[in-house]
C-alpha cells in the first residue's frame, strides 16, 4: 500500500509537472493542417486584458490549441467516444458506408429566411426587369442519402427545398437529388466529386435551355486528399483521390479573378499550386474567390451565365463553361451583394443560384 | 477557472504544487491564499475585492463578538456582521430578481440593475456566516490572523462550488497539517475520479440535454430521456466537482466533508436530502432549522419551519421562481412524509425508492426550467398531455447513441461499483490485482479526460451559477 502511494504520487506529480514545463517551453504552432485552421496564440498580457477577462478567455483557447501532441489526444478522444462508449458520432461527425459525414442541424428558419430574403433583395435590386431567367438549385448534403437508411437524424430535405421554392417563386427550381448517389461525394469531405457530376451540369444546362456538354478527359491529382472531415473526425481514414476534368474547350478558356481591390488577376481553371496546398479541393477555380469570370473564346453562342454559389460551384462551373461565352461566379460570402452591380451586368443572362443546404441553413456569412 | 480545464491541470496546479511544497511550513498558508486569490481572480478579477471585504467583515465581526462575549454587544456584532455579509449576497444575487418582480407586480417601471453574479458568492458567504455564528455560539475561537481566516474562505478547492466547509472542520488543519504520500496519492485518486465523472459522464449527458433542447422531433420518451439525463448530469457534474475539491483538499493536507452519498438509492425524500449536497443541507439544518425549533415542535410550527427552510434552500440555488417552486415542491413532499408517509416508507423500501426517484426526476425538471412555460412544456411532454408521439426516430437514435454513458451513469450513481470493489478487496488475490490495476486505470482515465479537454468538448459547469 505504501509503495503504491509513493508510486502514484511520484507518477502523477511527474506527469503534471512535466507537461507544465513542456507547455511553457514548447514552440507554438501557427496552423493545424488536420483541422485546417489557425491555432490560437499566446494572448497579450496587460492590465486591461486581465481586468476585462479577455486574457483568461483567450488563454483557455491557447492551452487547448497548443497542447503537446494535440492531434494524438484528439484521436484518443474520438476512439474512446466511438469505439468504447459506442456513441454514433464524435463532434457531430459520423462514419458510415466508408464516408465521414457531418450530422445535419434541424432547419433553422431564421437562417433560411435570411437567405431567402437576401436572394429576393438581390433579385429585386439587380435582376428584375432585365430579361434574365433566374434559376435556383439546392445542393443536398450527402446526409440526404446516408442518414435515412442508417437511422441518423437528418434535415427534412423535402420540406427544406419546398420552403425555398415557396419563398422564391420568381426562380425556376432545378431538382438534382435524383441524380446524386453517395459515390458522387468525397468520402472524407463534404463536397461532390467533379468527375461524378457531369450529369448534374447537363441537367442545369438542359433546364436553362442551353446546349449540352461534350466529353471530358479525366486527370488524377497525385496528392492524397484528406477532406475537411478527415481532420475533424479524429480517427485515421484513407484519403480520397481528386480527379479533374479537362478538354480542349476548357483548356482554351480564360479565367479571371478579381481581388479585394477589384484588380483582375489571370489564372487557370485548375490551380495546381493550391492542389498541393492546405486544401487540395481549392484546385477548382482556386477555392474561395469573391468574383470569377470564365471566358470561352470558342463558345457557339453569346449567352452568358451568372452563378451565385458556394464552394460546390467551383467544381461544377468548369463543366458548364463549354456552353456559355462567359460564366461569372459570385460568392456573396466574400463580396457585399449590394456591390455586385458595379462588377456584373445582369441583363439578358441566365442566372443560377446554387447553394448547399449547409450554407443555406447557416447563412449569416452571406452578405 | 475550472478544475476541468487545461489551464488548471497543467499550469495552475503544477505551479502551485511546486511553490507550495518547496515553501517552508509558515509560508504554506500564504502561498495557498495567494494562489487561491489568483484562481478566483482568473474568472472574476473585479469581484476579488468583494470577497476580501466579506472575509474582513467576518474577521472583525468574530473578534468583536468574542471580545464582548456574554454581553448584549456580542449579539449586536453578530447581527451586524451577518447583515453586512448577507447584504452582499442579497444585492449581487437577488437584486435583479427583486427589481424585476417589483416592476411586474406594481407595474412601475424600474430600470434593470443588471448586476452580475460573482462566482461562488453563495458558497463563501455561507462559509463566513457559519464561522461568525460558530464564534458567537462559542463552538470555535475567533481567528486572530486575518491571513489564516482568508485562507479558510478563499481556499481554492472549495471556494466556488463547495463543499461548504465549516471553519471548525478545518481549524486545526489551517494551523498545522501533515502531508504524506498516502494523502497526496488519495488526493490524486479522488481528483481523477471526480474529473472523469465530470468530463466523461456529466459533459456527455449535458450534450444529450442540449440535443434534446434543439430537437424538433420530440416525443414522450425523449422527454423522459431528457429528464433522467439532466438529473444524472447534475449529479455527476456536482458530485464530480466535490470529488475534485475533496481530492485537492487532501493533496494540500485538508480533509473536507463528503458532499454526496449515493442520493438516488434513497427510499424517501428525507433520506435523499441526507445524501444530496450534504454540506448545504447540514448548513441549513444547523444554522436555520434547528434554531427555529426543528422537528420537535407542533404540527403548525413544523409546517412553517419546513416551508421556510425549503423556500430558502430553493432560493439559495438561484434568484428565479423555478428554484423557489423547486424548494417548495420538496417542502410539500417532506411535509407529507413527516406527517403521513413516514411509517409506510420504512415498511416498503422498494416502493419508497421508486417514489423517491420519480419525484426527484420531476424536481429536476422544475430545477432545469428556464421559465414557467418551459417547466409546463416539459411536464406535459413527459405525461403525454401535449400532442406529441410516444416515441420518435430521434429518441431511438440518441438513446442508442448515448446508451453506454447512460448505463455508466445509472450504475455509477449507485453503490454497486463500491460494493463490488469492497468485495474484491476482501480476498487477497483479487486485492493484489485491484492494487496493481488501480494506477494504470487512473492513468488511462486522466489521458481520456485530457483528450476530451484538448478536443475542446462541451464543458459547462452547472453549479457555478449558484
Amino acid at each position: 500500500m505504501k509503495i503504491k502511494n509513493i508510486i502514484s504520487t511520484l507518477l502523477f506529480s511527474t506527469i503534471f509537472i512535466s507537461v507544465f514545463f513542456i507547455c511553457i517551453f514548447k514552440t507554438d504552432s501557427e496552423f493545424s493542417l488536420s483541422e485546417r485552421r489557425a491555432l490560437a496564440q499566446m494572448p497579450e498580457l496587460s492590465a486591461e486584458s486581465v481586468m476585462s477577462g479577455t486574457f483568461m478567455e483567450n488563454f483557455e483557447s491557447y492551452t487547448q490549441d497548443q497542447f503537446p501532441l494535440r492531434d494524438i489526444f484528439r484521436s484518443y478522444k474520438a476512439f474512446f467516444v466511438q469505439k468504447i462508449l459506442g456513441k454514433y458520432e464524435n463532434n457531430g461527425l459520423y462514419y458510415q458506408d466508408g464516408h465521414i459525414s457531418k450530422m445535419d442541424d434541424d432547419e433553422n428558419p431564421y437562417m433560411t429566411n435570411y437567405a431567402a430574403e437576401l436572394f429576393t433583395k438581390i433579385y429585386d435590386t439587380n435582376i428584375k426587369g432585365k430579361n434574365s431567367k433566374v434559376y435556383l438549385s439546392v445542393i443536398p448534403d450527402k446526409n440526404f442519402i446516408l442518414s435515412p437508411k442508417n437511422g441518423y437524424p437528418c434535415l427534412d430535405y423535402d420540406e427544406f427545398i419546398k420552403n425555398f421554392k415557396e419563398s422564391l417563386p420568381f426562380m425556376e427550381y432545378i431538382e438534382i437529388r435524383d441524380l446524386l448517389s453517395l459515390d458522387d461525394y468525397y468520402k472524407t469531405d463534404s463536397h461532390w466529386r467533379q468527375e461524378k457530376i457531369v450529369d448534374i451540369a447537363k441537367r442545369y444546362l438542359e433546364k436553362m435551355g442551353n446546349s449540352s456538354v461534350g466529353d471530358f478527359e479525366e486527370n488524377v491529382l497525385d496528392n492524397p486528399f484528406y477532406g475537411v472531415y478527415a481532420g475533424q473526425y479524429g480517427l485515421k481514414t484513407k484519403p480520397d483521390t481528386i480527379k479533374y476534368l479537362t478538354n480542349d474547350v476548357l483548356k482554351s478558356c480564360t479565367v479571371t479573378y478579381y481581388n479585394d481591390m477589384g484588380k483582375p488577376i489571370e489564372n487557370s481553371m485548375y490551380d495546381m499550386e493550391k492542389a498541393y496546398g492546405k486544401d487540395p479541393y481549392e484546385l477548382f477555380l482556386s477555392g474561395t474567390q469573391a468574383l470569377i469570370e470564365i471566358k470561352n473564346p470558342n463558345a457557339k453562342s453569346h449567352e452568358e451565365l451568372v452563378i451565385f454559389r458556394d464552394s460546390f460551384g467551383s467544381s461544377l462551373a468548369p463543366l458548364m463553361a463549354e456552353s456559355y461565352s462567359k460564366i461569372t461566379l459570385v460568392d456573396i460570402r466574400y463580396i457585399q451583394s449590394s456591390f455586385i452591380a458595379n462588377f456584373v451586368d445582369f441583363s439578358n443572362k441566365d442566372i443560377l443560384f446554387m447553394y448547399s443546404t449547409a450554407l443555406l441553413n447557416n447563412s449569416l456569412s452571406m452578405k | 477557472m475550472l478544475f476541468s480545464s487545461l489551464s488548471f491541470l497543467f499550469y495552475f496546479l503544477p505551479a502551485l504544487s511546486i511553490v507550495y511544497f518547496i515553501s517552508p511550513k509558515p509560508m504554506k498558508n500564504t502561498v495557498l491564499l495567494l494562489f487561491s486569490l489568483c484562481f478566483y481572480g482568473w474568472g472574476e478579477p473585479k469581484y476579488l475585492a468583494l470577497m476580501i471585504t466579506t472575509v474582513l467583515t467576518g474577521y472583525v465581526g468574530a473578534i468583536l463578538i468574542e471580545k464582548f462575549r456574554d454581553k448584549k454587544l456580542s449579539k449586536v456584532f453578530l447581527s451586524l456582521s451577518s447583515v453586512i455579509i448577507l447584504s452582499f449576497l442579497l444585492y449581487f444575487k437577488y437584486a435583479n430578481f427583486f427589481v424585476e418582480n417589483f416592476s411586474r407586480v406594481t407595474g412601475i417601471e424600474v430600470k434593470a440593475l443588471n448586476v452580475v453574479l460573482p462566482i461562488g458568492i453563495s458558497f463563501y458567504t455561507f462559509q463566513i456566516l457559519s464561522y461568525v455564528i460558530d464564534v458567537y455560539r462559542g463552538d470555535v475561537k475567533s481567528q486572530k490572523n486575518p491571513l489564516t481566516l482568508a485562507t479558510y474562505v478563499a481556499l481554492f478547492p472549495q471556494l466556488i462550488a463547495g463543499p461548504i466547509v465549516r471553519y471548525s472542520d478545518v481549524e486545526s488543519s489551517l494551523i498545522s497539517r501533515t502531508h504524506s504520500f498516502e494523502k497526496i496519492s488519495e488526493g490524486f485518486r479522488r481528483f481523477i475520479v471526480g474529473l472523469s465523472k465530470k468530463i466523461i459522464v456529466a459533459n456527455t449527458l449535458g450534450e444529450l440535454c442540449e440535443v434534446f433542447y434543439q430537437s424538433q422531433d420530440k416525443s414522450v420518451l425523449f422527454f423522459w430521456l431528457y429528464a433522467i439525463a439532466y438529473m444524472l448530469q447534475i449529479y455527476f457534474d456536482f458530485s464530480g466537482y466535490s470529488d475534485m475539491a475533496i481530492g485537492l483538499g487532501k493533496f494540500f493536507g485538508f480533509d473536507f466533508m463528503e458532499n454526496f452519498n449515493y442520493p438516488f438509492i434513497s427510499s424517501s425524500i428525507t433520506e435523499f436530502w441526507r445524501r444530496w449536497h450534504i454540506s448545504l443541507g447540514s448548513w441549513f439544518r444547523d444554522y436555520v432549522y434547528i434554531p427555529m425549533g426543528g422537528s420537535r415542535v407542533g404540527r403548525k410550527k413544523l409546517i412553517i419551519n419546513i416551508l421556510t427552510i425549503w423556500c430558502l434552500t430553493g432560493f439559495w440555488h438561484g434568484a428565479a421562481w423555478n428554484f423557489v417552486i423547486w424548494g417548495l415542491f420538496f417542502a410539500l413532499l417532506l411535509m407529507i412524509e413527516k406527517l403521513w408517509l413516514k411509517e409506510w416508507l420504512k415498511k416498503s423500501p422498494v416502493a419508497g425508492r421508486i417514489y423517491t426517484l420519480f419525484f426527484v426526476i420531476i424536481s429536476f425538471v422544475i430545477f432545469s426550467g428556464l421559465s414557467a412555460s418551459d417547466i409546463f412544456m416539459k411536464l406535459k411532454g413527459m405525461f403525454a398531455i401535449s400532442e406529441i408521439p410516444f416515441i420518435s426516430d430521434e429518441f431511438i437514435y440518441y438513446f442508442k447513441s448515448y446508451f453506454a454513458v447512460l448505463l455508466i451513469a445509472v450504475i455509477g450513481a449507485t453503490p454497486l461499483f463500491k460494493s463490488f470493489k469492497e468485495c474484491l478487496y476482501k480476498k487477497r488475490f483479487t486485492k493484489v490485482i485491484m492494487e496493481f490495476f488501480e494506477i494504470p486505470v487512473l492513468l488511462i482515465l486522466l489521458v481520456i479526460c485530457v483528450s476530451y479537454l484538448v478536443d475542446g468538448s462541451f464543458n459547462p459547469f452547472l453549479y457555478f451559477r449558484f
